[in-house]
């Protein structure tokens, strides 16, 4: 396999306003319409504002022996991914982020008003899930395709599956280059909004 | 023949890939290739070699990655110096093996693969550094050029191009990264690209990698329209994909070759290939294109300047610059530099921005505080906010040097004068990082009283800087105006200059319009109509107070009069949302209020039927109806009243509501916002009413813990924290144990909030608590975030865990008010 580009029109994100709400801790049962509207609107300058991209590629991986994975950027110690990854020979690995307008667009919303800034946080959290689901639907097709079946996709941070696991991904997928999407020191993506995700397919 | 002199004598080839080769040769995934340099120099030469004889003229170095972050100094068997000299002698014998010695030696800087500050966590300064390193060695090793390719980013780029020239005189070829959209990732598009590239000086410019030849021509063709130096133009091979588990590129050496006619129609002369291109598409692109037409760029006269995104033309429609980022006769803008409201000055910057202001200026220059830092901090956080150029305005030198260092983007710079002393500052300023410079008509003979001597100085000017390398068209001229309450005919000279220096010397002009009124009453009235008068008589761009409507409306009905706005568009837009400046009446009456999450239906916590307007506004978030309430209450009643009375019973009922989830976040923080703009108008009575600075409930410190950026829920419980009446001591994000501890002794800070979303910055919070016990500072210490938990909190000996900002509010008010 090599490194595969994936971008999707903001507008095509299907933001649901009640996950959005849903994110903000609101009960469904006492949303009124001005609450939507406030989404929609919202909505509407984060579509603006973000790009939608993601790179992924395939790769083989082993597992030696119980909660141990040999992943393509080295041995992984972890007994969740371990039991995520029973049973699968190969994985997608795929970085993703609706890039840095983003951020810039929060800064500048909790500087006006804070009740905003909130609220975008959640379109934007909503908006990098959606992405990640789109582009997991695409791959379970292709694999589909194939016979094959997708694990749950799960990233550095889940379990006990150490955040040290960024600088292997990114150093094989190098979504740097791809997407301008970095690691920093401390093991946070910039921009923030941004995911990273193994899937394994059986 | 030197390498600048042979761009310009004819068509230029460079190299293609190097590491689709090298994977061909067994480079593994993740295998830094420039190891290879070292280990495997026959294959590194070999490829040269091949790219040599297929028509290359310039070697790219196998040093793409070379730089200190992934090669130590000190490393025995891969030192940077190591890998780069290699990579060097590498180049020099294909060169001598190929018989072309002719040939010219690139050293290949590629990006950093971090994201700089304020988004990122890198020091631009540090970024800097770090090519500084590879650049000195490359040059010492015998470098013809230095080429930085695959840039995403315009602000690394400019990085990389500084520290190029501050160690070495080797000519500079910059190409980026432009994607599918035509602009690079972090938003550049190709004109601000070619400004920023030519405001530093490089010696050609252009794109490399990310798309295909076809998807590239577009994006040439509009560098070479504005570019004054060689465009470059260095495609992939297509899109990659796999066949029999092999990576091919899709365009193969003919199609390739082919795709270039356009390329070379559109304006490029430095012709090669990236990812995917082979010797074979190289020699095939070198056949078909070194015998079509070559021209040498022309010279370009575009006044430009840019943010990080885009560029602004200073031509034929007057530029608005937004002059209220400035503290010269603002009280509240001092007082925010003295207290290091960062936020005040961004929300000033915004809002000119909603104004329609093209460029903002700033000058934060004030003689109690440092300057330099000051500047430096503003014009970092309003690029974080705001993609609109800046203007630096300063006359601190040093601040002006830091401030276009650090500006992202080609800045406009405020100002110079025809003082021989000033030029001999400021122009190796504007030099050596790029700017817009504006000129004031004045020198050591004072400001002369007649439109002849200000062009005559204005002219002095423009010949000065050219002795440092500056065009014209890098200058605007600020031919002064002065008011007409001092000088009857002051308004006919300044007009009179504008007028010269448009029609006999073809130069652009800037004004600060509002001083002609100085000294008058209702100074808009007149500033208005002789901002009108400046533009019909050539005015390039106007320093000028966006909130105006006489200076709007003159802006507008003037670009429509002279068929600057097509269809009369903006015109349109800007009359039927035209609001004269009346306030409405407020009393008992209705006001027309939009703001709100609760709609009236279902609004579960209204309050009694007698309930108070204010509480009422306040409850539905409404913060224009708040702030005209208060502003009638006050009249009658006392501040106190008005808190204690109305705002802090009108919170308590949204608190309630949240805590019994019948009202969410955005709705609270809406209350709290319309509180806030209650607030404000009681400050401001009682500041008026020299009444003191009104009754704090205490000082209490929020901070986002060292090494976290998240700062939504901080700045969350912040606004709550102040809507209650506590003085709020913010310090950031990212912030230092060390500067907690230090705040908390010098406030005498009762109460400290700390924030972390992370489990890898909870031990920087456990370390800010340990350093504050230890100080012995009697505060109390409340901790939150996403990752916290009461047991997380326990451990790490925090006093209290609040699951959100209504908590925070709860346990301020017991150990504060208890």
């Amino acid at each position: 396999m090599s490194l595969v580009r994936y971008a999707v029109n903001a507008s095509e994100l299907n933001i649901r306003e009640s996950e959005v709400l849903r994110y903000l801790g609101y009960d469904p049962k006492l949303v009124t319409e001005a609450d939507l509207q406030m989404v929609q609107n919202l909505r509407e300058e984060v579509i603006g504002k973000i790009a939608p991209k993601a790179v992924y590629d395939r790769f083989r991986i082993e597992l030696p022996k119980e909660g141990v994975i040999d992943m393509p950027y080295g041995r992984v110690v972890s007994k969740d991914l371990y039991n995520n990854l029973k049973g699968c020979e190969e994985v997608y690995i795929f970085a993703a982020t609706i890039g840095a307008e983003y951020d810039r667009l929060v800064k500048r919303s909790s500087i006006r008003s804070m009740a905003n800034a909130a609220v975008i946080n959640s379109i934007g959290a909503t908006a990098v899930e959606e992405l990640c689901d789109m582009l997991n639907e695409m791959l379970r097709l292709e694999a589909l395709e194939e016979g094959h079946a997708l694990r749950p996709r799960y990233s550095p941070g889940y379990g006990d599956l150490a955040l040290e696991n960024q600088k292997g991904i990114f150093s094989v997928l190098l979504p740097e280059k791809n997407l301008s999407l970095t690691l920093k020191d401390n093991l946070i993506m910039a921009p923030e909004k941004s995911v990273t995700a193994i899937i394994g397919i059986v | 023949m030197k390498l600048s002199e042979k761009i310009k004598s004819g068509f230029t080839y460079f190299e293609g890939g190097c590491g689709t080769i090298l994977q061909s040769k067994g480079l593994k995934p993740g295998e830094l290739p420039e190891t290879w340099n070292i280990l495997h120099p026959d294959i590194i030469t070999g490829m040269h070699y091949d790219y040599l004889t297929a028509g290359a003229d310039i070697i790219k170095t196998n040093t793409f990655g070379a730089n200190i972050l992934k090669y130590a100094k000190d490393d025995e068997q891969f030192s940077l110096s190591g890998v780069i000299e290699a990579a060097i002698a590498n180049a020099g014998e294909a060169r001598v093996r190929a018989g072309r010695e002719d040939a010219y030696i690139a050293l290949d800087v590629g990006p950093l693969g971090k994201l700089l500050k304020p988004l990122g966590d890198m020091e631009f300064e540090k970024a800097v550094g770090i090519f500084a390193e590879t650049v000195k060695i490359g040059a010492a090793a015998g470098a013809d050029a230095v080429l930085i390719e695959t840039m995403n980013d315009i602000y690394e780029a400019k990085a990389a191009v500084l520290a190029v020239k501050e160690n070495c005189d080797l000519p500079i070829i910059l190409t980026c990264a432009f994607d599918e959209s035509g602009k690079l990732l972090t938003g550049a598009d190709p004109v601000t690209v070619v400004t920023v590239a030519e405001a530093l000086g490089v010696t050609a410019v252009g794109v490399n990698c990310s798309v295909g030849p076809r998807q590239m021509a577009d994006v040439v063709k509009t560098m070479a329209e504005y570019a004054s130096v060689p465009v470059v133009c260095c495609p992939n091979a297509g899109l990659p994909r796999v066949e029999n588990g092999k990576t091919v590129f899709d365009v193969d050496p003919q199609d390739f070759a082919e795709a270039f006619e356009d390329i070379v129609k559109g304006g490029a002369t430095i012709l090669g290939g990236c990812c995917g291109t082979t010797p074979a598409h190289i020699k095939a692109m070198h056949d078909l294109t070194v015998g079509m037409e070559f021209s040498v760029p022309t010279t370009k006269t575009d006044s430009l300047i840019s943010s990080y995104t885009h560029s602004v033309a200073v031509g034929d429609k007057t530029v608005l610059i937004g002059e209220r980022i400035n503290p010269t006769g603002k009280s509240k803008f001092k007082q925010a530099l003295r207290d290091h409201n960062i936020d005040y000055i961004l929300q000033e910057g915004l809002t000119q921005q909603d104004k329609k202001a093209d460029v903002l200026d700033v000058n934060v220059g004030l003689p109690e505080i440092d300057e330099v830092a000051m500047m430096k901090e503003v014009v970092t956080e309003l690029q974080a906010v705001t993609d609109l150029p800046l203007q630096i305005d300063t006359t601190n030198i040093e601040a002006m040097e830091q401030a276009l260092r650090l500006y992202n983007g080609k800045a406009m710079v405020n100002s110079v004068n025809g003082k021989e002393e000033v030029m001999r500052e400021v122009f190796p300023l504007v030099a050596k990082y790029g700017g817009l410079c504006v000129a004031l008509t004045l020198d050591e003979g004072g400001i002369p009283d007649n439109a002849k001597d200000r062009v005559s100085i204005a002219l002095k000017i423009v010949k000065r800087a050219a002795d440092y390398g500056i065009q014209a068209r890098d200058l605007i001229i600020d031919p002064l105006c002065m008011s007409i309450s001092a000088d009857p005919n002051s308004a006919n000279v300044t007009l009179e200059s504008l007028r010269l220096l448009r029609d006999e010397h073809g130069l652009n002009t800037v004004l600060g319009v509002s001083n002609i009124s100085f000294g008058l009453p209702n100074r808009d009235l007149i500033n208005g109509t002789f901002f009108a008068m400046a533009m019909q008589n050539g005015l390039s761009a106007a320093i000028m107070n966006p909130n105006s409507s006489e200076m709007m409306k003159a802006y507008y009905t003037h670009n429509a009069l002279r068929a600057l706005d097509e269809n009369c568009m903006e015109y349109v837009d800007y009359a039927v949302n035209f609001v004269p400046d009346v306030k409405a009446p407020v009393q008992g009456g209705k006001t027309s209020d939009t703001a709100g999450a609760s709609g009236e239906a279902k609004d579960k916590n209204a309050g009694a039927d007698n309930e108070a307007p204010l509480v009422t506004a306040i409850r539905k978030g409404l913060k224009d109806r708040a702030a005209a309430l208060t502003e009638e209450m006050i009249k009658t009643e006392s501040s106190m009243d008005i808190i204690d009375g109305y705002l802090i019973p009108a919170l308590d009922i949204v608190g309630k509501g949240f805590e019994n989830k019948t009202i969410f976040l955005p709705q609270l923080l809406m209350s709290a916002e319309a509180a806030n703009s209650a607030f404000a108008v009681i400050k401001e009575t009682i500041a008026g009413n020299a009444e003191g600075d009104g009754d704090s409930k205490g000082k209490i410190i929020v901070a986002t813990v060292k090494g976290d950026i998240h700062d939504i829920g901080k700045n969350i419980v912040k606004v709550l924290l102040e809507n209650y009446g506590y003085d709020v001591y913010d310090l950031g994000k990212d912030v230092a144990p060390e500067l907690i501890v230090e705040t908390a002794i010098k406030e005498d800070i009762r109460l400290i909030g700390l924030s972390a979303l992370m489990t890898t910055t909870v031990p920087a919070m456990e370390e800010t608590i340990k350093q504050l016990r230890a100080s012995g500072c009697p505060c109390r210490v409340v901790v939150g975030g996403a990752v916290m938990t009461k047991e997380y909190a326990d451990m790490i000996g925090a006093d209290k865990y609040c699951k959100d900002a209504m908590e925070t509010v709860r346990y301020a008010e017991e150990v504060l008010q208890g």
